[in-house]
């Protein structure tokens, strides 16, 4: 079993290491997609952590994204501040709003949580526009820098697939290494009996906070990358709407898994790309996907790649 | 987590008899909007006894068990664990002190596929503890810690039979499997006081013999148990000594043969008097 695990690591990590030069053929196109794929692996991984380890509902998580892209994109256009350091302000800021909203709102549960994390989401699109001064308003903040470190500044699609990629990397497999630790069981245990968990010592409060925090910091990194890369920010890249397609990629990978939620990002965003040849059909096709996908696969493809697996591993076993 | 407060000499605790009480519950009352769960009850549990706790369905007794482990505030009166005071507790604290219990019905986690011996291995969370640093940045360490923990968890699943199942995901067994499960787990917190919430119901015949043989074990381990029970064979042959809650009151308190033929509670409970030590009663 740990074998077959390692040889999809290799497998998936060569592709990604070779992907510009072979299939994405160094064009700015091909590799442009693969860039907002792994954004937003970042960001239903991240929300992965949050809903489907620690079970809090999150329709809010676009808040922090904003929040990173804007810290990102304000201090590099308007102060010149080095993108390293804008990003690293953006995760702090991030991670303080995270636990100065965390502690009264996570006491909250399933719809109410819901509402409350949409509010937040809301809360920080209306300051986005009303800030005009600082933000650029409704009408965009422009003219975002290239990301640079070190003194090598990332200027073409190619090196921003590949930064984007090394910090997916880093993300999924922190991710996992925590999902599969005791801390992972601990957030399980909340996730299945608040009550019961409690009666072992689980500060449930406080775990919870603390899942919070790091799933706004790793949000709020992807929405650094996303500012520098597109180089211009609009509000509306950040909506609910956002928020909710996160959470469509969770349900549709399969949620609790760390993989499914990066393989629904990767499906979500790859499939415009394939059914944009049916034009006026396009949104139609992408609905029906989507319902068949969560009506059929109610594990989601995360869940049908598993089965699979175990049906090889029990044939090869007999 | 704040430290217990220390005994703080402000009431010197009777010699004596109270000298040796784990836990001391003192005129506790509570009532839910106006109907009354709970009145005036005050007992003492000895370390390394164990007391039953028995009466009619609608007496109280779980309602007790949660203000023991902090899960309800009382309205009236106190709750100590060998002089700390758990009434203004958190549950997660008392759990620290080493309290620890089942459920009437079980409650063991069932999410993300968990499997019985993760269950196990989260009895042990106070001694575990873990971080995000830590998990990312001490792995060799927590590493190790949790190598020591599995060998514990197993050996807690083979004490009650169950090691067979560590693999398995709780949904998957039998009820009286489940509670044994459930027994392993909240001895994985290596608890000082242990609350039971009727333990043998939903348990054949064979099974229950079987719990009861466990709690002995346990007893002989030096855990102090609080025990709700309706079933009067576990109780008389296991229990040191019995309070009877009725109506939220506490109506005897005592050794299994003076309850047995006490008047009230043959009344109020038993129905009849009660057969001691006897094989299946």
């Amino acid at each position: 079993m740990k074998l077959i695990n390692r040889f999809w690591w290799i497998l998936v990590l060569a592709f990604i290491a070779l992907y510009p030069p072979t299939f994405g053929g160094m064009s700015p196109y091909r590799c442009g997609v693969l860039i907002f794929v792994g954004i937003y692996v970042i960001l239903a991984v991240s929300l992965d952590l949050l809903m489907g380890f620690a079970g809090q509902i999150s329709v809010g998580h676009a808040a922090f994204f904003a929040i990173g892209a804007y810290v990102s994109g304000i201090l590099t256009a308007k102060y010149s501040a080095p993108p390293a350091l804008a990003m690293m302000t953006g995760m702090a800021l991030s991670a303080a709003v995270a636990w100065g909203v965390g502690r009264p709102v996570l006491a909250l549960k399933e719809y109410y949580l819901a509402m409350a994390t949409l509010a937040l989401n809301e809360i920080v699109v209306t300051l986005i526009v009303g800030l005009q001064w600082l933000t650029g308003g409704a009408s965009g903040l422009r003219d975002v820098p290239s990301f640079s470190l070190f003194g090598f500044t990332f200027d073409n699609q190619i090196h921003y697939y590949y930064l984007v990629w090394a910090i997916v990397l880093l993300v999924v497999a922190s991710s996992l290494l925590l999902t599969r630790s005791p801390f992972g069981r601990t957030l399980i245990a909340i996730h299945s009996d608040e009550t019961a968990a409690k009666t072992f010592g689980i500060d449930c409060a406080g775990y919870k906070i603390r899942v919070y925090v790091l799933s706004a910091v790793f949000a709020s990194v992807a929405g650094s990358l996303f500012a520098h890369y597109m180089g211009f920010l609009a509000p509306d890249d950040f909506s609910v709407m956002t928020s909710i397609n996160v959470l469509v990629m969770l349900y549709l990978g399969g949620i609790g898994t760390i993989y499914g939620p990066a393989l629904g990002a990767l499906f979500l965003k790859l499939l415009p790309e394939i059914t944009v040849r049916l034009q006026d059909y396009e949104m139609l096709m992408n609905g029906v996907i989507l319902i068949l996908i969560l009506v059929f696969m109610p594990k989601g493809l995360f869940g049908i790649l598993t089965e699979i697996r175990s049906r090889l591993v029990t044939r090869g076993a007999r | 987590m704040s430290a217990p407060p220390q005994s703080t000499a402000r009431e010197e605790q009777p010699m004596g008899a109270a000298q040796e009480a784990l836990l001391t519950v003192d005129g506790v009352s509570k009532s839910f909007e106006g109907v009354h769960a709970l009145i005036d009850v005050s007992f003492q549990i000895k370390a390394g006894h164990i007391k039953a706790l028995i009466g009619p369905n609608g007496a109280g007794k779980t309602t007790l068990l949660n203000v023991i482990n902090g899960l309800l505030l009382p309205d009236e009166g106190t709750v100590s664990l060998r002089g700390h005071e758990l009434t203004r507790m958190k549950t997660e604290q008392i759990a620290m002190l080493g309290v620890s219990r089942t459920f009437q019905l079980v409650r063991l986690f069932t999410v993300n596929d968990a499997t019985v011996l993760d269950n196990v291995l989260l009895g042990a969370h106070k001694r575990i503890n873990p971080t995000i640093l830590g998990t990312l940045f001490l792995r060799s360490r927590s590493g190790h810690k949790e190598r020591v923990m599995r060998e514990k968890a197993m050996e807690a699943l083979s004490f009650v039979g169950m090691d067979w199942a560590a693999d398995r995901v709780p949904t998957a067994l039998s009820f009286g499997n489940q509670r044994l499960v459930e027994l392993a787990r909240s001895l994985m917190a290596e608890p000082e006081l242990l609350l039971l919430d009727e333990p043998a119901s939903g348990l054949n015949d064979a099974e229950v013999e079987q719990f009861l043989q466990l709690l002995m074990a346990v007893r002989a381990r030096g855990v102090t148990i609080l025990l709700v029970e309706h079933n009067m064979n576990l109780v008389m042959r296991l229990s040191d000594d019995i309070v009877v809650l009725d109506f939220g009151k506490r109506l005897a308190e005592g050794d299994p043969a003076s309850i047995c033929a006490n008047p009230a509670v043959i009344e109020a409970y038993l129905g009849s008097e009660c057969a001691i030590g006897g094989g299946s009663g």
